[in-house]
C-alpha cells in the first residue's frame, strides 16, 4: 500500500519527509510527500505525519551533495523553495532517478525523466524570480538608519536574496520583509544574515522613513522618467520584462504624492 | 541663487538643484544604448559597497521598454564638438550644467544603497579638451573606488583623442570601457561628426585591447594583479541616420569582434533630435526600430550562433528581411541541410535551426546521452516547435507530415503569425509589405 509523509512546506520539512520516505525503502509508485494543509485525499493511502528534525534534514542535504553533485543540490534547493504542491515528489522521484543513473552527478542532464523535468522546471521558476527581486527589489531608509525592504514572490526566495545582499551591503543593517510568507530576512551590520519567522509584526515602525530617503526617492523617480525616449515609447515591453506584480513594492512605481524637495 | 560679475554687465544666473542637475544629465544621456552590467563576477570584501554578478542584474525597465541597470549619466553635457546627431552639440541651445564628482559619487552610493542600480555609467561631453574631461571622469572613479569604497559595476567612456595614460589609469577603475564608433563607416563619420576621425576613435580600442590582453597574462602569473576592464569594452553605432546597408554594418561588427575583441556591439536606431541638412528628413515614421532588432538578432548569432556575417547576407542582399529573423532566413535559403535529427546531428547544427536557442541546443545535447528524446520532451527545453518542426526529426519522423519547400514552409510561418516583435508593433512602425524598402523612407536629402 501506499505511504504519503506529510510534512510542512519549509526545507526542514520536506527534507525530513524525503528522510523516512527513504528510510522505508519503498518504490517510487508506494510513496508520496504531501504538504500540510494541501493534501489531497486518496483511495488505499496510509498518511504518517512526519517527525520533523533538523538531523533528517541535514542527512539529506548531505545525501545529495555527495550523491548528486552541487548542481543538482542547487537544483533542488530552488525547487523546495517554490509554491507547487507535489514539489516534494519531483524531488523524492529526482532522487530515485538518480540512484539508478550509473553516474548520479548527471541527473539534471536526464531530462526527458518526468521528475527531473518537473525539479528543473521549478529551480528554473524559482531561480528566476530570485533573479529578478534581486534587481527589482527596493530599500527605504527608515529614521534610525535601516534599509527596510518589502517583497511579495511568488516563492520563499528570501534565503536565495539574502546571502546577495549580504555580500553587496555587509555594513549596512538592512531587513528584507517577504509578506507572502510572513518571513524576514535581517542583516545586522558586519554580522551574518538571519531568517526570522512570522513573530510579533509592527506594522507602523516601518512607516517612519527618513527625511534623505524622500529626497532620494524623488531624484529616483525622476531618473527613471527622464531615461525614457520618447519617440520608442513601449509599455508592453515594459511589462513583459517588468510584470505588474512586481510594481507596487518598487519606488519609482509607487504613488507618493510628495512635493518636489 | 547668486551674482556673478562679468565685466560690465551683470549676469544672473541662478545655481542649479541636484535635481535639476540629474534631469539634465540623465537627459542628455538616455540616448547612449548600453545599459548591461554583464561580464564582472566579483565578490565584496566586506569593507565597502558593492559587488558584481556575472549575468549583471536589471533593476528597472523605462517605459520605452529599456532596461534600467546603471546610473546612466553625462558629467557634463557641455561640450566643444559638433556633431550633427548630438543634442549636446555644441551649437544646440540647450541648458547646460556639469556635475562635480563628489556629488556623483553621493548620487551613486546612495541610489545604490537602495538598491536602485547596480552601478555607474558615466559619459561626458568634451569640455576644454579630450585629456581634461577625461581628467574629470578619472577623478571622479577614482573617489567613488578608493574614498567612497564603491564595489559595484563601474562603465565608463573612453574619450578619444584623450592620452594614452588616462586610458589606461581610467581602467584599472572601471569595469568596462567603451569607445563608441558612432556611425558605420569613415565617410559618414567625416560628414556628420567633423571633430572625430575614425583613427581617434580606434586608437583608443587598440589600446585597451593591447591593455587587456597584458593584464590577461599577468592575472595568469601574479592572482591579485589589478585588473584592467575585466568586463572587456564595448562599443555603439547610430543605425538609420547615413546610408550604410545592414551587410556593412554587420561586417563592421564582426570585425569589431574579431580584429578588436569587443565584448558587445550596440546598435541604436537614429532618433532625429537635431534638424541638419546632413541628417535624413523627419519622415513621421519614428526611428527604425525593425531594423534595429534585425541587426541584434544578426549579432547574437554572430557571437552565440558560429555563424558569418558573409553566410547572413551579401552584397546582392544587403538588407534584412522585414518578415523573417535572419536565422529562420538562412534557414529557408538553405533547406538541403534539413532537416536535422535532434537525437543524432551536431551541436553547431542543432544551433542553426530555427527555434532551437543555444540553452535548448546545450540541453538537447546532454539530455540525449540518458535517453532518446520526442517532440514533447524539446517542447519541456524550450524549444519553440512551431518554428522548429520544419526542420527537425525526432528518431526520423518529422512533427507533423510537411513538405521541404521554400515556399510552403514560408507561408506556413507567417500563417502561424511570425511574430513581429513588440518593440516594433507597438511604436508605431509602418505597416509592413512584402515590398517595403527596410531604410528609411527620406534617405539623404
Amino acid at each position: 500500500m501506499k505511504t504519503v509523509y506529510i510534512c510542512s512546506d519549509t526545507v526542514t520539512g520536506i527534507f525530513s519527509g524525503i528522510y523516512d520516505a527513504w528510510k522505508s525503502g519503498k518504490h517510487e509508485q508506494d510513496c508520496g510527500i504531501a504538504l500540510l494543509g494541501a493534501v489531497e485525499q486518496e483511495l488505499f493511502c496510509d498518511y504518517v505525519e512526519v517527525e520533523e528534525s533538523e538531523r533528517k534534514a541535514q542527512a539529506v542535504e548531505l545525501m545529495i551533495r555527495k550523491h548528486m553533485g552541487m548542481r543538482a543540490y542547487w537544483d533542488i534547493f530552488h525547487a523546495v523553495l517554490s509554491p507547487d504542491r507535489d514539489k516534494g515528489n519531483a524531488i523524492l522521484g529526482t532522487m530515485m532517478a538518480a540512484r539508478k543513473l550509473a553516474d548520479g552527478t548527471k541527473i539534471m542532464d536526464h531530462l526527458s525523466h518526468p521528475m527531473v523535468e518537473k525539479v528543473f522546471e521549478l529551480s528554473r521558476t524559482v531561480a528566476g524570480e530570485a533573479h529578478l527581486l534581486k534587481g527589482f527589489l527596493r530599500f527605504q531608509e527608515l529614521e534610525n538608519g535601516i534599509l527596510y525592504a518589502q517583497i511579495t514572490p511568488k516563492a520563499q526566495v528570501l534565503s536565495c536574496l539574502a546571502p546577495h545582499f549580504e555580500d553587496r551591503l555587509p555594513n549596512e543593517n538592512w531587513m528584507i520583509h517577504d509578506k507572502n510568507h510572513q518571513m524576514f530576512a535581517v542583516h545586522e551590520k558586519g554580522k551574518h544574515w538571519v531568517l526570522v519567522l512570522d513573530e510579533y509584526w509592527r506594522e507602523d515602525r516601518v512607516q517612519l522613513i527618513s527625511e534623505k530617503e524622500k529626497e532620494y526617492a524623488q531624484l529616483w523617480k525622476n531618473f527613471c522618467q527622464t531615461i525614457a525616449i520618447q519617440s520608442r515609447m513601449n509599455p508592453r515591453c515594459q511589462m513583459q520584462h517588468l510584470p505588474l506584480r512586481f510594481r507596487p513594492n518598487m519606488t519609482e512605481f509607487r504613488d507618493t504624492s510628495d512635493v518636489r524637495v | 541663487m547668486f551674482l556673478r560679475k562679468e565685466g560690465e554687465d551683470m549676469r544672473i544666473q541662478e545655481a542649479k538643484s541636484m535635481y535639476d542637475k540629474l534631469q539634465i544629465l540623465t537627459d542628455a544621456a538616455k540616448y547612449d544604448v548600453a545599459c548591461t552590467s554583464s561580464g564582472t563576477a566579483r565578490r565584496g570584501d566586506g569593507t565597502g559597497m558593492g559587488n558584481c554578478e556575472q549575468s549583471g542584474i536589471c533593476h528597472s525597465f523605462s517605459a520605452d521598454g529599456r532596461c534600467i541597470s546603471l546610473l546612466k549619466i553625462l558629467f557634463t553635457n557641455e561640450c566643444i564638438y559638433d556633431c550633427k546627431y548630438c543634442v549636446n552639440r555644441r551649437s544646440n541651445d540647450v541648458e547646460r550644467t556639469s556635475f562635480t564628482p563628489d556629488e556623483v559619487c553621493t548620487l551613486t552610493m546612495e541610489f545604490y544603497r537602495r538598491n536602485y542600480i547596480e552601478g555607474l555609467f558615466l559619459s561626458s561631453g568634451i569640455l576644454k579638451s579630450p585629456d581634461y574631461t577625461m581628467e574629470l571622469l578619472y577623478a571622479t572613479l577614482w573617489k567613488l573606488r578608493k574614498e567612497y569604497n564603491f564595489q559595484g559595476y563601474i562603465h565608463v567612456k573612453a574619450i578619444p583623442g584623450a592620452s594614452q595614460e588616462l586610458v589606461q589609469r581610467i581602467g584599472f577603475l572601471a569595469d568596462r570601457m567603451s569607445v563608441n564608433l558612432e556611425l558605420p563607416t569613415a565617410e559618414s563619420l567625416r560628414l556628420l561628426a567633423p571633430h572625430k576621425t575614425r583613427k581617434n576613435i580606434l586608437t583608443p580600442m587598440r589600446l585597451v585591447q593591447n591593455l587587456a590582453s597584458e593584464n590577461r597574462q599577468k592575472i595568469q602569473l601574479y592572482r591579485n594583479a589589478p585588473r584592467f576592464v575585466p568586463a572587456g569594452q564595448s562599443t555603439q553605432m547610430i543605425i538609420g541616420a547615413t546610408p550604410e546597408t545592414d551587410y556593412q554594418i554587420i561586417r563592421v561588427a564582426e570585425s569589431m569582434y574579431q580584429k578588436f575583441e569587443l565584448k558587445r556591439v550596440f546598435y541604436s536606431a537614429f532618433v532625429p533630435v537635431n534638424e541638419d541638412v546632413c541628417l535624413p528628413a523627419g519622415t513621421g515614421e519614428g526611428p527604425p526600430l525593425l531594423r534595429e532588432h534585425r541587426l541584434y538578432q544578426a549579432d547574437w548569432l554572430l557571437r552565440y550562433y558560429h555563424f558569418q556575417a558573409e553566410e547572413l547576407l551579401s552584397e546582392e542582399n544587403p538588407n534584412f528581411n522585414v518578415l523573417f529573423d535572419p536565422k529562420c532566413n538562412w534557414a529557408l535559403k538553405h533547406l538541403e541541410q534539413f532537416p536535422v535529427e535532434v537525437n543524432r546531428d551536431d551541436y553547431k547544427m542543432l544551433l542553426r535551426v530555427p527555434g532551437i536557442g543555444y540553452k535548448s541546443a546545450g540541453r538537447i545535447v546532454r539530455a540525449r546521452k540518458l535517453g532518446t528524446l520526442d517532440f514533447a520532451d524539446l517542447k519541456k527545453f524550450g524549444v519553440v516547435l512551431k518554428r522548429a518542426l520544419y526542420f527537425i526529426t525526432c528518431n526520423g519522423k518529422m512533427m507533423y507530415p510537411t513538405r521541404m519547400d521554400e515556399d510552403y514552409i514560408s507561408r506556413n510561418l507567417l500563417n502561424t503569425g511570425e511574430r513581429l516583435p513588440d518593440s516594433v508593433t507597438q511604436a508605431g512602425y509602418r505597416q509592413l509589405s512584402l515590398f517595403d524598402d527596410v531604410r528609411f523612407g527620406g534617405g539623404l536629402r
